[in-house]
């Protein structure tokens, strides 16, 4: 724990734009009509798979057209 | 000019409300920070956790700051190439296999400027993401390790940017030329996959391949000249990149629109 | 005044004609129905026309036209099912449209707002098209195919997956087009084609079987008809009148036969006595003249 309080300065904004990936990933969820699989599942996955979940759902999940 | 312009914008505008302009870009700096980041705290977590057991003598000499840089640009010659192909295959063949290509070029649109300036978009994206995500990397191995000269680190980009917009135009060209985004999307990575392949036991024959151009990138890292071959290389780069666009429309052209 | 001459158009899918050499010229000004049954060619024909498709022989010739010059700038086109990007809004695409066809910033929005009234969803103007009905794609469609004044505009079956409401609605801003410009349209049902058009093109399997104005069709497929009702089946009855002398054709529908005849004086006396002497279970006894259906069903060969 020592270790991630010393140094917050240098890992915060790591922090800060997973969060932001993550939100935007949500508000994208929530606008879009329809996704690849169902929507619960895209927030489970958007949520809990640290960094590669948003990208998956941008990747794959979206529906395009 | 003028219509050309109207297609960039559109795909400009399209790439924001579709938040590629904030998901890309994040994503690049998150694959090239991981590397710094986790070869400076690794061992310190390592110890935090109790250390290893004693008499486990495991010598990690630490790695250099050209070490690491490398190690996270060259993510994305792996998970970064993977991305430009997944979210370009469908920019061509999903507006054909929807049918809007076809309300579009309804329209007196040039086909020429139909797929350059989709091309340009992804072109722009590409680019500007890579900078951001590079450049963080660089900024993370210079507080984390050491600082590599600016012009060196710039350099490199430069390149690695080059052979990335080889994948993207690749993509384009699959997209222009087969019917559905996926199967353009997995023919790209199968001949981007070939082509890296190739070139490493190939190299004496393949020095100006432009898949080199991300390994001269790190040689020019670590010995902080440039390699021999990059100027053909780049320059052999630009007209595969020219060619394979002009393919593209050539192609499309000829493709019915409807089928 | 011809504004687009076709001729001897053909177009072959893996070796398989499905337009089958066909000639024809729509004049400015008017409304032409392209009319016939599912799969007789009708969307092939109106793809070629638009540019989206490649004739296999066979030339289009815009007599206004100039050397060179784009003959998309001259034409509208609206397809079967319309897409559009779903991300814009309806006013978007339109401007978007109009840019590309290459009106100017300002006038692309005035145009679009113009049209958007016109068609009647200006008050979902700024909504996401993919949030807009079925109806109201189709008539953004109708709007992004007027958007550059094209000298005709095409459209491939524009009332058929409407609901009757929006199918008379339709039709009625159709009547109300015929004014500024020339359209084409594919459509499979009779009364939309009588409704609103100057002109007809009959396509069956492939090629144009007959064509004119609703006036010179009527005329010249003017032949006296007599329907005979029969109480069970007509079709044993069909048998003694399609052997008479004063017989041309004979058709069966249900409990119906329609009989063409060439003297309808001769023919009505004669039927009746014949009806009479043999003692058929006649119902109703109808003397009258083709309707379009009529002539639709002889083109096609039934």
């Amino acid at each position: 724990m020592d270790v991630l309080v010393n140094n917050l300065p240098i890992l915060a904004p790591i922090f800060i734009i997973q969060l932001i990936l993550i939100i935007v990933a949500i508000i994208d969820l929530i606008r879009i009509e329809t996704t690849n699989g169902p929507k619960w599942l895209w927030v489970l996955i958007i949520l809990f798979i640290n960094i590669l979940g948003p990208i998956l759902y941008f990747v794959i999940g979206r529906k395009r057209y | 000019m003028n219509q050309w312009s109207t297609l960039f914008q559109k795909e400009l505008i399209e790439m924001w409300r579709n938040f590629k302009w904030v998901w890309v870009p994040i994503t690049f700096i998150l694959l090239g920070v991981s590397e710094p980041v986790s070869s400076y705290y690794l061992p310190q977590i390592i110890d935090s956790l109790g250390g290893l057991p004693e008499g486990t003598v495991i010598e990690i000499p630490p790695p250099t700051a050209s070490e690491v840089l490398i190690q996270g640009l060259s993510q994305y010659t792996t998970i970064g190439v993977l991305i430009i192909v997944l979210s370009t295959m469908a920019i061509i063949a999903g507006e054909r296999k929807s049918g809007v290509a076809a309300m579009i070029l309804v329209k007196p649109v040039s086909y020429f400027s139909f797929i350059t300036a989709k091309w340009a978009g992804g072109f722009l994206l590409l680019w500007v993401s890579l900078l951001i995500g590079s450049i963080a990397t660089w900024y993370y191995t210079g507080i984390l390790f050491d600082w590599i000269p600016i012009d060196l680190f710039f350099q490199s980009y430069l390149l690695y940017g080059l052979w990335l917009t080889v994948v993207l135009t690749l993509t384009v060209f699959f997209s222009a030329s087969l019917l559905t985004p996926g199967i353009a999307g997995f023919t790209s990575l199968a001949v981007v996959f070939v082509f890296t392949l190739v070139t490493g036991p190939l190299s004496n024959w393949l020095e100006w391949s432009p898949s080199q151009l991300t390994n001269y990138a790190n040689e020019l890292l670590l010995s902080s000249a440039i390699p021999d071959d990059t100027l053909p290389a780049s320059l052999l780069t630009l007209a595969c990149i020219i060619i394979l666009l002009w393919l593209s429309v050539f192609i499309f052209r000829k493709k019915e629109l409807a089928s | 005044m011809s504004l687009i001459q076709i001729n001897h158009l053909k177009k072959s899918f893996r070796g398989t004609e499905v337009i089958k050499g066909i000639d024809f010229q729509l004049d400015k000004g008017k409304c032409i129905a392209l009319l016939g049954p599912n799969g007789a060619g009708k969307t092939t024909t109106l793809r070629m026309l638009s540019g989206l498709m490649e004739p296999t022989d066979g030339t289009i010739i815009f007599t206004d036209a100039k050397k060179g010059e784009d003959i998309r700038e001259l034409i509208g086109y609206l397809p079967q099912f319309p897409v559009f990007y779903e991300w814009m809004s309806g006013l978007e695409f339109l401007s978007y449209a109009g840019r590309l066809a290459g009106l100017g910033r300002k006038e692309a929005k005035d145009r679009s707002l113009e049209l958007l009234k016109l068609v009647g969803i200006l008050e979902a103007k700024n909504r996401r098209v993919a949030k807009y009905s079925g109806g109201m794609k189709q008539r953004l469609g109708i709007a992004q195919a007027l958007i550059h004044r094209p000298q005709l505009i095409m459209l491939d079956e524009p009332v058929s997956a409407l609901d009757p409401i929006g199918r008379r609605e339709v039709l009625d801003m159709l009547e109300g087009l015929k004014k500024e410009t020339t359209i084409l349209f594919s459509t499979h049902i009779l009364n939309d084609a009588e409704e609103i058009c100057d002109e007809i093109l009959f396509l069956h399997n492939g090629k144009i079987v007959e064509s004119g104005s609703m006036a010179e069709l009527r005329e010249r497929h003017q032949q006296p008809k007599i329907d005979l009702f029969f109480t069970g089946k007509s079709g044993e009855y069909a048998e003694i009148f399609s052997n008479h002398k004063l017989t041309h054709s004979i058709s069966v529908e249900g409990n119906r036969v329609s009989v063409f005849v060439t003297n309808i004086v001769l023919a009505r006396q004669a039927f009746l006595r014949l009806i009479a002497e043999q003692n058929l279970p006649l119902e109703r006894f109808e003397v009258s003249s083709m309707t379009l259906e009529d002539v639709f069903m002889k083109v096609v060969g039934k």
